[in-house]
């Protein structure tokens, strides 16, 4: 473990300086703590951001719902309100990690965190930590990204992004030059943009709540993570639903995948098509062809197209 | 009891271990059935269990002095490498470190059987020993061995075994990469190639395992203290005496000046059979700077240097007659020993378990550039019965007779190798019973569920030693209060050793187990028992303690007989009294007479008696699995697993299930989810942690159901017990392969079965 120096801000406004130089945040601190084993964490500060009030309540507003950053994940996933209104939020909170984890990790950590890559996590050094070379392109690739990949195959590994962007949700993000909101669908930085980040939090930036618009009760919404063992895994492949039903019909839908590309991703073209589609077991197979069709897998990973297009059936049949 | 020395032979493997041992010189009088008797047999809570449940057991991990000083060590980043300088200065400038070794400033201390030393300048794996560091603390040292500079010259590596038993590969050691000491192996009875010519089916297939690591819970530590010339070693092992041994002959000091202890451990599952670097190192370096030295190895450490189960390479030919006759079996297996010899071979069950007159295997244990493998619970039988009970299940098929029949026929009643009966063989039974639990008869055509989930039903079974053998003892002494201690040279890996050992002295001497205190897991309080190894644990020590304790019981009635002035004939022993069988009032406590007959201590050494000679002593067994298989995911579910086995006496229900849940969880993930990844292009361990090594979780574990078939087996020793920590795992990975197989209708011949594969297979067939 390096060393570093731990600052304590009381309030946002230190916090905001604080990170402005060679620092990171902690939240929840179970992403934090083991880059720190692994030696992956090298800013000279570790500014904990626990101190700062009113960061972790879930607020009910008239546009939808305001949920702070700082909000643990197992708050998150037993909040009524959010289980009646948002499910596949709740949902998504809930098959994070596993209990201690969803005790102390944060929802602002949970999209923030770093990704799983081994290579990245290990020690090779790769292109995301200044090397020259992604390991994963040619070597060991079974957790890697299908879509969305070039230079860097790591796959996004939050569970509740996933959720988030079917949602629709925006990010409002705090500065020393104030507050502002951007959406989740542009939060989120592609390799081939900047390999070294995942988002586009600059440093002195801190993600302070999420907004999530209300959904009215013509919608539905559901979310399925696949993990290769019952509990305390990443996903292999994680799908997020929306959806607006006219009848027997899909009027309106949202799909979001995790686990597929460095970005928690949206097909567009794909979620076009789930307009009028009716929901019963043919067409929803028929349907399910069109997921990942622009994949390039990579060795070890094609496998990730049929489980995603396989989750998209069992997640729209519920809607059945 | 009197006692002789007799040559005690014991059959692992291809090896005859044969050893000098004392053993009781009359024949023991075999304990009665345990319906008849009160402790053994019982579901008895674990007598350590409070301790361990509110903390207070204190584990080698746990141990601590005032002084103590902290180990890390600096291992090699690379998978094949020359050490060409070693630069601590800013390491040594570090505040807080009190010593560095390494090859340039440590005297040689052979390894590994000479093909290595204690510090080696060829390093032959990514995670070998380089340097060691002793700090103030744990952080200080770990800080200090990365402020180590080691230049290293980086050579041409082999991951593979197939491809490093190639000419042109690398060459790990000088004599190439299969060594000529048991690095190519063949076994043959009859004429393979005329039974293949005979028969009516033919089936060939290959099958691939992967590098499994034990991973047990407790890490590798060690504590090591001088006092003087006296060394004692606080260490996780699962050899007391062995430890001793190998550290008094690396440290060129007498094995009476090494006193190991271990009091409570977390598991070892044949990775802590040997001593480690770890604790010669720590023994170096506290010697010197005269402050006890604790070691503790972290979760990468223990996946990449400290063993794990090889992988196989398998490509098996089976033939049959088309009334399901075996009539040939052959394989040819390479496996991965990683960088330093150890067994990889896996043909014994294809030996073994079924009844073929013409059988010819060929293996090749190689080196390649990772860490070596180390005996695994059960080596080389859980691979080499997964592809074994694979192949004949395609063999049934072609057949068209159901699995369980095609086994029934092919029903070993002796051992092939010795034409030598078996003490005891009752697999038939575990059929028929284990059959009935998983509702064999629900059982369908392979891969003919219709819809997303589809059922499955499989089985494989078991054959693995397990019998015990001398020598192996265990001292009862019984004070003036009428208490009982049992001091035994054998370790509790967490499987109940001290439970056991208790019941057999309180059935003995019929007194409650709250009296008896044991102890165990302290070379230089204990008399010698074996390493817990090859399942042998509770057969080997508990033959001791019972007679030991009958010993005891022989003391007390002839000092009844001398203070009553009975004939001892006329004297009966009941629940630690003993009274004049016509005149139950003339009685005397076993309290009593030890305080009347002037002894602060009766104190009788037992032994293991011998096998009855002229069988082959081997457990059998059987699994049945349930499971369903997601098509549109490639989830596996398994429901349910029957294990139904034939493994001697019960010593105690509640651990034996304990046992048996833990092996067929470790068969379960082994089948399923584990698999060490290895990135081909840099050496390197990509998984060397607890995340990415995936061991399946309480959620994965189905429900499992034990089946005892047998009772004590006499002709093994006067207890009649067996092991089951190795039986219970065995079949577990080939029974789940076949209910795959059985539920969607393509064969995965390789392990892990992961969705990936599930999903590719199945896409495959399309």
């Amino acid at each position: 473990m390096n060393d570093f120096k731990y600052i304590q801000p009381e309030n946002l406004n230190d916090a905001i300086s604080a990170l402005s130089k060679d620092s990171i945040p902690l939240a929840g601190g179970t992403d934090i703590l083991s880059l720190a084993k692994e030696n992956l964490l090298d800013s000279a500060n570790v500014v904990n951001l626990k101190n700062i009030d009113g960061l972790d309540k879930i607020e009910k507003t008239n546009a939808g719902v305001r949920i702070g950053a700082l909000t643990r994940l197992a708050a998150i996933a037993s909040d009524v309100f959010l289980i009646k209104d948002f499910t596949i939020l709740s949902e998504a909170a809930s098959c994070v990690a596993s209990t201690q984890i969803r005790n102390v990790g944060t929802i602002g950590g949970n999209i923030a965190q770093r990704p799983r890559c081994w290579y990245f996590r290990g020690d090779f050094d790769c292109l995301k930590k200044g090397g020259d070379f992604c390991y994963a392109e040619v070597g060991k690739n079974k957790y890697h990204a299908i879509i969305g990949g070039s230079p860097c195959y790591i796959v996004h590994p939050s569970d509740t992004a996933v959720a988030l962007l079917t949602l629709d949700a925006s990010l409002t993000i705090a500065s020393k030059d104030g507050s502002r909101d951007i959406k989740i669908s542009s939060f989120f930085v592609r390799p081939d943009v900047d390999v070294t980040v995942e988002n586009l939090l600059k440093p002195g930036e801190i993600l302070t709540h999420i907004n999530i618009p209300k959904l009215s009760n013509k919608f539905q919404s559901a979310f399925t993570k696949f993990t290769e063992r019952g509990v305390w895994d990443f996903a292999l492949v994680s799908v997020g639903a929306v959806i607006e039903r006219d009848a027997g019909n899909i009027k309106k839908g949202s799909l979001a995948f995790g686990g597929v590309a460095p970005i928690p991703w949206v097909d567009k073209e794909l979620n076009k098509k789930l307009t009028g589609l009716s929901l019963n077991e043919d067409s929803i197979l028929k349907f399910s062809n069109e997921v990942m069709k622009g994949a390039e897998p990579l060795e070890h990973n094609e496998y990730k197209v049929k489980l995603s297009q396989g989750l998209v059936v069992e997640l729209l049949s519920k809607f059945i | 009891m009197a006692q002789k020395i007799i040559r005690s032979q014991y059959h692992l493997y291809d090896e005859k271990i044969d050893t000098m041992a004392e053993v009781p010189d009359s024949e023991l009088k075999p304990l009665p059935k345990n319906k008849d008797l009160k402790v053994i047999g019982k579901s008895i809570p674990r007598i350590d269990g409070n301790e361990k449940v509110t903390g207070a057991a204190i584990y080698t991990f746990d141990k601590t002095f005032v002084n103590i000083a902290h180990g890390r060590t600096l291992r090699s980043p690379y998978p094949f490498a020359t050490i060409t300088k070693i630069d601590t200065s800013k390491a040594e400038k570090l505040k807080g470190v009190i010593k560095i070794i390494h090859t340039y400033n440590t005297n040689e201390i052979s390894w590994y059987w000479g093909n290595s030393k204690l510090f080696d300048k060829t390093t032959r794996y990514e995670g070998e020993e380089v340097a060691f560091v002793v700090a103030e603390t744990e952080a200080i040292a770990e800080k200090a061995v990365r402020l180590i500079k080691v230049e290293y010259k980086e050579l041409d590596f082999v991951i593979n075994p197939v491809d490093a038993a190639k000419e042109d590969a690398p060459k790990i050691h000088e004599g190439g990469n299969i060594p000529k000491r048991r690095g190519h192996s063949t076994y043959s009875r009859g004429d393979f190639e005329e039974g293949i010519k005979n028969a009516d089916v033919v089936v060939e297939e290959k099958y691939i395992t992967e590098v499994a690591v034990h991973n047990p819970t407790e890490p590798f530590c060690s504590v090591v203290k001088w006092d003087d010339e006296q060394l004692t070693i606080w260490d996780s092992t699962q050899g007391i005496f062995s430890v001793r041994d190998s550290i008094a002959s690396s440290l060129k000091i007498p094995q009476s000046k090494v006193r190991v202890i271990t009091e409570y451990m977390g598991g070892g599952f044949g990775a802590k059979l040997e001593a480690g670097k770890y604790s010669v190192m720590a023994a170096l370096v506290s010697k010197e700077i005269k402050r006890p030295v604790k070691v503790v190895l972290d979760r990468r450490e223990m996946n990449l240097a400290v063993g794990n189960r090889p992988n196989s390479y398998q490509t098996i030919k089976v033939g049959a007659k088309r009334d399901g006759t075996l009539m040939a079996l052959g394989l040819t297996n390479y496996g991965s020993m990683g960088a330093y010899p150890a067994g990889a071979g896996a043909h014994w069950p294809l030996r073994s378990l079924y009844k073929c007159e013409n059988v010819t295997t060929s293996e090749y244990s190689v080196f390649t550039n990772t860490g070596r493998a180390r005996a695994f619970r059960a080596p080389g039988h859980v691979q080499g019965t997964f592809a074994l009970e694979s192949i004949l299940d395609d063999v049934a098929e072609k057949l068209k007779i159901n699995p369980l029949d095609f086994r029934i026929k092919n029903f070993a009643p002796i051992d092939q190798d010795s034409e030598r009966p078996y003490t005891s063989k009752k697999l038939l039974e575990a059929y028929e019973v284990g059959a009935k639990a998983i509702g064999w008869e629900n059982r369908k055509t392979s891969g003919s569920d219709k819809g997303f989930i589809k059922r499955g039903f499989g089985l494989a079974s078991q054959i693995w030693w397990g019998g015990g053998y001398p020598p192996a003892y265990a001292t009862v002494k019984m004070n003036r209060d009428g208490s009982v201690q049992v001091l035994c040279g054998t370790q509790d890996l967490g499987t109940g050793t001290y439970t056991i050992i208790a019941q057999v002295a309180a059935e003995v001497l019929e007194i409650p187990i709250e009296k008896i205190d044991v102890l165990i897991g302290d070379t230089q309080a204990t008399p010698y028992a074996p390493s817990s190894g090859g399942s042998n644990t509770a057969p080997s020590i508990t033959p001791a303690v019972y007679d030991g304790a009958l010993q005891i019981k022989e003391k007390l009635m002839s000092g009844a007989s001398a203070l009553l002035e009975v004939s001892q004939e006329k004297l009966v022993y009941s629940k630690g009294e003993i009274f004049e069988s016509d005149n139950k009032s003339n009685s005397l406590k076993a309290s009593e007479i030890v305080r009347k007959m002037r002894e602060r201590v009766l104190v009788a050494t037992g032994s293991r008696n011998e096998s009855t000679s002229g069988y082959r002593v081997n457990t059998f067994g059987v699994q049945f699995a349930d499971v369903e298989v997601n098509t549109l995911t490639g989830k596996i579910k398994v429901n349910k697993i029957v294990a139904a086995h034939d493994i001697g006496r019960t010593l105690n229900r509640q651990t034996l299930e304990n046992q048996f849940h833990g092996g067929v969880i470790m068969g379960l993930s082994y089948a399923l989810h584990e698999e060490r990844v290895v990135d081909e292009f840099t050496g390197k361990v990509v998984n060397a942690n607890l995340l990415d090594y995936k061991i399946a979780t309480m959620l994965d574990t189905p429900e499992i159901d034990v089946i005892i078939v047998s009772e004590a087996d006499e002709l093994v020793s006067a207890v009649g017990a067996k092991g089951i920590g190795e039986p219970a795992i065995i079949p577990t990975p080939g029974a789940i392969a076949n209910a795959v197989y059985n539920a969607i209708g393509v064969r995965i011949n390789s392990l892990p079965i992961t969705p990936d594969k599930v999903l590719m297979a199945l896409n495959k067939e399309v």
